[in-house]
């Protein structure tokens, strides 16, 4: 078990947002997370995302008790969140990005030099496994798709050594070509032994990547569902 | 798929900064032939030293502002720490110190003060301009106070070589230049430093999300424009010999002036230093033609002043029809 949330309640004021939540994900699993507006899900994930922190229960990763006191916290520990906004420098590289806050170093006369060509390599690498095609590697983010920036952005957290990463509406505002080419990232991810929480309106998408569905009501997780594994999936998984 | 190829443009020419530097390096050499046809004096050697020795002021310290622009900050309050410093550094020298001291303490105070700006911005919140505004009135104050409307004079020149020597016939006070800006982009381009100042200034939020530690490269960035503020301080006192009541009353202006009209952008995430270096040039060889041909100094501020309107009006039109940028 890569991550589980066990008796997760968070109260504001008098509303009870979440109401002993429990909710695991497993290696290589994609779990998928759906709901009404108001069924608690924004407010689950940014509590996975340390963005909120819970009133009551306990947050485990690969088996230790977490507690996040901010955003920052929940990412230094593998947990990647690739909000809709994305968080990404517009006007900086797709190079920069991925490796930003934490660059290849080659010092020389005590100088931490960044080492260029091995984070264009990297990057080149990176790139590579998630099938991400962008106009250049050295081309602002900002000039790029909305998938082609989703494919950045993974790529950073799969850089990072995320272990879980969530992704809020990866697939909203997207071009039908561009839907296709996420949903083939979160099943690379998989590939690559990485679970993924995947929020989505939009249940084709949801059943197509999903090993599990989760799906939540008044703040509980009220059941989880098996998709049936369709023919497709299989494909394009394998 | 050949990814890892360099897709750099050679020129760059595809970055806003490199067409701002374009159009720059020609608005300097147009301005330059119009006064040399206006004036005999203006392309002769000893009138381009002494331009550039009048810049070396300005150039230093608006090397460090680019870096607190670019940041996504800013400090109206930079005239101030030079002159402070500069003062120090005067009473220093009365106090009967060598050049050997007088020097780190002077570098000290500015990277003092400016470390004061940047602890104002972050662990206060102060937006930067109020902070700076409140600093700039401060250390106004504090000057008034020391020196009570006198120069302090006959200060010694030990440090002159710098400004006025030449070395292999080439003027020392370019070199000085080269080095502060070659060290500063270096800073910029070459280490992580400079990503993360670009990376506050393009997504603050995303900057601490990735773990950048976004208050201390804050800090370390005022600081740094403190520390060459106070360099600067160093070196006026070595062109000058004293100190003038109404020194660095313009510089803060000017250097905001030269970083803008160098293409770096006010909002932050975007700049570079050459376009602030011909920015400094483009300021001082207009200020420096105008006296040439006998026009009033007060219509270089007018002159500056429209161009900064006119690349501002230019850039805000360009975001309008591109709502990402």
């Amino acid at each position: 078990m890569v991550f589980k949330l066990s008796g997760i309640v968070k109260r504001f004021g008098g509303l009870v947002a979440l109401d002993h939540v429990d909710f695991h994900v497993a290696d290589s699993e994609v779990m998928a997370l759906v709901g009404d507006n108001g069924a608690g899900k924004s407010t689950l994930i940014k509590t996975m995302s340390g963005a909120h922190i819970p009133d009551e229960g306990e947050i485990t990763m690969l088996g230790k008790v977490m507690h996040f006191r901010s955003p920052q916290d929940a990412w230094q520990n593998g947990i990647a969140t690739i909000y809709q906004e994305l968080a990404l420098a517009g006007k900086m590289t797709v190079v920069d990005n991925i490796f930003l806050g934490r660059e290849m170093k080659r010092p020389r006369f005590g100088i931490p030099f960044l080492d260029l060509p091995a984070m264009r390599k990297r990057t080149d690498e990176l790139l590579t496994q998630l099938d991400v095609h962008v106009p250049g590697i050295d081309s602002w983010v900002e000039s790029m798709s909305g998938g082609q920036r989703q494919g950045v952005a993974i790529a950073r957290a799969l850089n990072m050594d995320a272990r879980l990463i969530i992704m809020d509406e990866p697939t909203a505002a997207l071009a039908v070509a561009e839907v296709r080419k996420v949903l083939d990232f979160v099943i690379r991810l998989r590939e690559q032994g990485k679970s993924v929480v995947l929020i989505s309106h939009n249940i084709q998408d949801v059943f197509e990547v999903s090993d599990r569905i989760s799906v939540m009501r008044h703040g509980r997780c009220s059941r989880y569902v098996r998709p049936a594994k369709l023919p497709h999936k299989k494909s394009s998984a394998s | 798929m050949s990814i890892a190829a360099d897709t750099r443009p050679v020129l760059r020419l595809s970055s806003p900064t490199a067409t701002r530097e374009l159009y720059l390096f020609i608005a300097i050499l147009l301005v330059g032939a119009g006064f040399t046809y206006a004036s005999p004096y203006f392309l002769t050697p000893i009138n381009l030293i002494q331009t550039l020795r009048a810049a070396l002021e300005l150039a230093i310290v608006s090397a460090g502002m680019t870096l607190v622009i670019i940041m996504g900050g800013i400090d109206v309050s930079v005239g101030g720490i030079l002159a402070v410093t500069a003062i120090v550094i005067g009473k220093s020298y009365q106090a009967g110190l060598s050049s050997f001291l007088v020097a780190p303490i002077g570098l000290a105070t500015g990277t003092l003060l400016g470390t004061w700006n940047g602890f104002l911005t972050t662990k206060l919140k102060v937006p930067p301009i109020i902070a700076t505004l409140g600093s700039m009135y401060i250390f106004s104050a504090i000057m008034f106070i020391v020196i009570g409307g006198a120069w302090i004079s006959g200060l010694p020149g030990t440090l002159s070589p710098l400004v006025n020597g030449t070395v292999l016939h080439i003027p020392a006070s370019a070199l000085v230049i080269l080095v502060v800006y070659a060290a500063c982009w270096v800073l910029l381009r070459k280490v992580p430093f400079g990503r993360h100042i670009y990376a506050i200034g393009c997504n603050e939020t995303s900057a601490k999300l990735v773990g950048i530690n976004v208050d201390r490269t804050k800090i370390a960035t005022y600081a740094l424009l403190g520390f060459l503020a106070g360099f600067a301080a160093l070196l006026y006192v070595a062109r000058l010999r004293n100190v003038e009541i109404n020194i660095g009353t313009t510089v803060a202006l000017e250097a905001i002036a030269a970083t803008i009209l160098g293409g770096t952008s006010i909002r932050g995430g975007v700049g570079s230093l050459l376009g602030t270096l011909l920015g400094v040039i483009f300021i001082r060889i207009i200020q420096n033609g105008l006296v040439l041909i006998g026009v009033s100094s007060l219509w270089e501020t007018v002159i500056i002043g429209i161009l900064l309107i006119v690349v501002l009006t230019a850039d805000a039109i360009r975001n309008r029809n591109n709502p990402r940028v």
